[in-house]
């Protein structure tokens, strides 16, 4: 690496790359997202109601009924006709006031129908009643008071930072002027609010007026509210979060994509290859403006939502927790970039990229209130940070490393091609991958280390699994036993496949046992040193509720038996590799089967384990 | 047109297809389509299965209740499915027995005065942090919900408005609005998006490559070529949604009127690749087409919120079959728009100068 060099290829990349966008295009994308910000509240105004006039009610103007579908966009008023309904023109038909008559439409439309007006019906009661000069107590007779009160012994820290601040957002921010005038006559009732203490909740109250959503960043969790506004904790906020760090990050890798793809049409690099310059201070030089300016709009995004929620200047650890996602989009399509064909190509890759890493950076934060599955994604620690709460170490370490090791794996296996012989070879994706995996392979034991590095990507590809899984509840368990075993099972044989198929290694059964062998021996370490790294990280988070969530990682990652049986998973290791390696040595056809087996051997043994683990407990 | 298979444009379309199919980034798309929509789906079944306990199987909710309005939420908790209650005469053994993790919550209703009448002001104690917090506090609202009905009822007399009675249950699958009105607009709408990304690839392609220099010597005018390549695009997005269509139908989720909603797809896929070749030929730079590209697309879609029906709405509605004159006026509208933009980059790519292409 030479700094002198790699600034200015740097400067390069700016002045003749990104300055090739040109003001005309920079002009017009910049007024397009201006005019987008402009019109922004006429398009919010004007409402986007998706469901606008989907079900169609037949009410007769005169039935006391009629107010509550015509204020409701979801239903398109029309004649209360029988004949109407039975030919399938309404979908639900209202008549009689007292006692109402619904008659819905006999298919799956009409029952929804008639379930969304039995809602629509509530919110009608509850506006109604809401109005200046009815009885406040007989309109509300009901007044709630929402405690979020911790139950396992470490909680103190926990509910330090309110961990469920978001249960009222939107009661807070949504209900708005509705929740506040029930709130302030009922203040007496709610004597002490919120075991939790929340220390951002006076903070957010000034800053109340930044509305809406942000308004409801930081609200407190003890509000009294009347029993329909109450809100089960939604993170709204971490879908707009996601949103709002995310989606600029995808505008950016089109160019970055493109930059590298460039260089590899016509033979373009090539000058800058034979240039007294490493590969390295090319590939850095190149990521350095577009990590740069990622990371300025990042940490502007940051700033001013921590300003917006809290009224201080803050946000650090938001910029922070928000850097590994920022370069494993980078990575990613720095090697999207290095497999493609063409920009069309490209433009596919890069559409896998965005759409994994956005459910990788959203699925996990959706549970921000859902203990250690959470943390799986970066965002969660953002939107912890502006509800007010402290991120531990342990916890910041938990959800950061892993997509920062796998930023480091993708670049390196990328940087792998950036050589003249991969750089202008048009091959197909599956045989650039095998390209890659196979580059770093010159002697067996390479095998075992290559297997180790790629034990960041299994890492969060199983915890991606669990995330998704995780919603499913009692089915969740075999699914992610079944998601583990073929991703480390892959990730074990894989290279090894490559290595074969590349003619590094003579194709004999001996020699297929023995790179098995290392490449087991090679995850068993790796993962035995995440093992550990991940008991530092799991310690700080409360067990409890979410004892299942962990036991999945344990189970899987066997930390459960830490020291007790190191001999039994390292065996797995060797056994599963040996025997895709076997196959690997052959055919692609018999790779695949021997995978197959080995995967089932896997699967066999982390069901017997979980048997052990669960009855032990 | 009779030798329209051999015909310059023909040609060129084919050629691009078939580097589509043998990149076979065309399966790619398709799984990435489908990966969308497995994911939403993912998250409102997994939301759902949260937010109405009742659309999964078991899981009662144990509640221990207690205070001087303890009869009532017993009695509004009896009415409401999954809810296990167990009275206590004394709060804090029922707090005690929450915190041994034997009751999922605690409600305390006491009768507080407040001026102009008494309330019942209702103290919940729910878990802190995992994800049964939500469901239990789904399950409360409806207990709590009846109770205000309940208590309401016994306060007409004050009331000026009488609340109007809610109709019966109606056994409903909790996903119908979400599958017509997210998951059919999302499935119909990515093709045509991404038709219209490939349309500024395959363009862009030629001239960073410099390959329009050898389609120039071919008798063929570069209005022939953008005509080509926004055929095979277009082409692409209607066959896409025809395909989700049917595969929707197949799992018996069925839509209404596909003719009108291809002609939607179709007029929408021939907006976003005119817009996408269109922005190729000004700039004849992918970087800079993209980034337009993907920024135009995405105000146009916003701004579409100004009409008086939403691209998706109008999608839902002809869907769901609730169409009306003015969402087949809009279709009607989409397809006179598309006309007109292709007529206009047509136009803009004849007095291109060829010469200047490099």
């Amino acid at each position: 690496m030479h700094p002198r060099k790699l600034l200015r290829i740097a400067r390069w990349e700016v002045t003749k790359n990104a300055g090739g966008v040109d003001r005309r295009t920079a002009a017009v994308a910049v007024g397009a997202l201006l005019l987008l910000g402009v019109l922004a509240p006429a398009i919010a105004g004007s409402g986007v109601a998706v469901d606008q006039g989907l079900y169609r009610v037949g009410v007769a103007a005169d039935n006391p009924y009629h107010p509550v579908a015509a204020g409701d966009d979801t239903f398109a008023v029309r004649d209360p006709d029988p004949e109407a309904l039975s030919q399938g023109d309404i979908d639900l038909l209202i008549t009689g006031s007292n006692p109402v008559t619904v008659r819905a439409a006999s298919d799956a439309k009409g029952r929804a129908a008639a379930a969304e007006f039995r809602s629509a019906v509530e919110s009608y009661n509850d506006a109604q009643l809401g109005r200046e000069g009815e009885n406040e107590t007989a309109a509300f007779p009901v007044s709630v008071t929402l405690e979020y009160e911790s139950r396992s012994d470490s909680g103190g820290a926990t509910a330090g930072g309110g961990g469920d601040s978001g249960g009222d957002t939107a009661a807070g921010g949504g209900a708005g002027g509705g929740g506040g005038g029930a709130g302030g006559d009922a203040d007496d009732g709610a004597v002490s609010p919120g075991s939790g203490g929340d220390s951002g909740g006076s903070a957010a109250a000034d800053a109340g007026g930044a509305g809406g959503v942000l308004g409801g960043l930081g609200s407190d969790s003890g509000s009294t509210t009347n029993p329909s506004d109450l809100a089960p904790p939604f993170p709204f906020e971490s879908l707009v979060l996601a949103f709002v760090f995310i989606v600029p990050l995808n505008f950016l890798i089109q160019a970055y994509g493109s930059t590298f793809l460039s260089e590899r049409l016509n033979r373009r690099g090539e000058l800058l290859l034979v240039s007294p310059v490493t590969r390295l201070d090319i590939i850095a030089g190149k990521t350095l403006p577009y990590f740069l300016g990622a990371m300025a709009l990042e940490a502007a995004i940051a700033v001013g939502l921590t300003y917006l929620a809290t009224g201080s200047l803050g946000g650090l650890v938001s910029v922070l927790a928000v850097t590994p996602l920022v370069l494993l989009f980078l990575a990613a399509t720095f090697l999207g970039a290095m497999f493609a064909r063409s920009f069309k190509e490209l433009t596919f890759l890069t559409v896998t990229i965005t759409v994994t890493l956005t459910s990788y950076a959203f699925v996990p934060a959706i549970f921000t209130n859902a203990g250690p599955v959470a943390l799986i994604s970066p965002l969660t620690v953002v939107v912890r940070t502006l509800q007010g709460q402290a991120v531990p170490l342990a916890d910041f370490a938990f959800s950061t490393l892993p997509p920062l090791l796998t930023a480091a794996v993708l670049f390196g296996l990328g940087a792998g091609l950036y050589r003249e012989e991969d750089l202008f070879a048009q091959r197909s994706v599956p045989l650039k991958l095998l390209d890659a995996l196979a580059g770093p392979v010159r002697k067996r034991w390479h095998v075992g280390a290559v297997t180790a590095l790629l034990i960041p990507f299994v890492f969060v590809l199983e915890l991606l699994a669990v995330a998704f899984l995780f919603a499913l509840g009692e089915l969740s368990i075999p699914l992610v036993l079944v998601a583990v075993a073929v991703i480390e099972e892959v990730a074990k044989s894989l290279h090894v496949y490559a290595s074969f198929e590349h003619s590094r290694f003579e194709r004999t059964v001996r020699t297929g046992l023995v790179v098995g062998a290392i490449s087991g021996v090679g995850f068993f370490l790796a993962e035995k040193l995440t093992a550990i790294a991940q008991a530092v990280g799991l310690d700080a988070v409360p067990t409890g509720e979410a004892a299942l969530q962990t036991g999945l990682i344990q189970g899987a990652n066997p930390l459960v038996l830490l020291v007790a049986s190191l001999v039994l998973p390292l065996l797995l290791h060797v056994v599963t590799a040996a025997i895709s390696a076997v196959g690997a040595s052959r055919t692609r056809r018999a790779y695949l089967a021997a995978l197959a087996v080995a995967i089932v051997v896997h699967l066999a043994y982390n069901l017997v384990v979980l048997g052990a683990v669960v009855g032990g407990v | 047109m009779s030798d329209l298979r051999f015909s310059p444009r023909a040609t060129v379309a084919k050629r691009d297809l078939a580097s589509l199919r043998s990149e076979k980034t065309i399966v790619l798309a398709l799984l990435i389509q489908l990966f969308i929509a497995a994911f939403s789906s993912f998250l409102v079944v997994g939301l759902t299965s949260l937010y109405e306990p009742s659309s999964v199987q078991g899981g009662g909710v144990d509640i221990g209740v207690s205070g001087e309005a303890r009869e009532e939420l017993v009695a509004a908790a009896d009415e409401v499915d999954g809810v296990v209650t167990s009275t206590y005469t004394d709060a804090d053994t029922a707090r005690a027995q929450f915190r041994s993790g034997r009751l999922d919550a605690v409600l305390v209703g006491e009768y507080a005065d407040t001026g102009d009448g008494s309330q019942v002001a209702v103290t919940a104690t729910v878990p802190d942090g995992n994800v049964q917090t939500t469901l239990v506090v789904v399950q409360l609202r409806s207990v709590l919900t009846q109770l205000e009905r309940d208590e309401r009822a016994d306060r007409t007399e004050h009331l000026q408005f009488e609340p109007l009675a809610l109709p019966a249950e109606a056994n409903a699958s909790p996903y119908f609005g979400f599958t017509y009105t997210v998951l059919v607009p999302l499935l119909l709408f990515l093709p045509p998006f991404i038709s219209g990304s490939v349309a500024v690839d395959t363009l862009t392609e030629e001239f960073e490559r410099g390959t329009l220099e050898l389609l120039r010597v071919a008798p063929v005018s570069l209005t022939d070529i953008v005509d080509a390549k926004a055929a095979a695009m277009i082409l692409l997005a209607p066959v896409q949604a025809g395909v989700w269509l049917l595969l929707l139908a197949v799992n018996g989720i069925t839509v209404g009127s596909p003719l009108a909603l291809l002609v939607m797809v179709a007029a929408i896929a021939t907006l976003l690749v005119g817009l996408g070749l269109g922005l190729g030929l000004v700039t004849r730079d992918r970087r800079q087409a993209q980034l337009l590209y993907s920024v135009l697309a995405l105000l146009v879609f916003a701004v579409a919120a100004l009409l008086p029906e939403h691209p998706a709405t109008t999608v839902a509605r002809l869907a769901v079959g609730s169409a009306t004159s003015g969402t087949l006026a809009h279709v009607v509208g989409f397809a006179a728009l598309a006309v007109a933009g292709a007529v206009v980059v047509r136009a803009y790519a004849g007095r291109v100068d060829v010469e200047s292409l490099s």
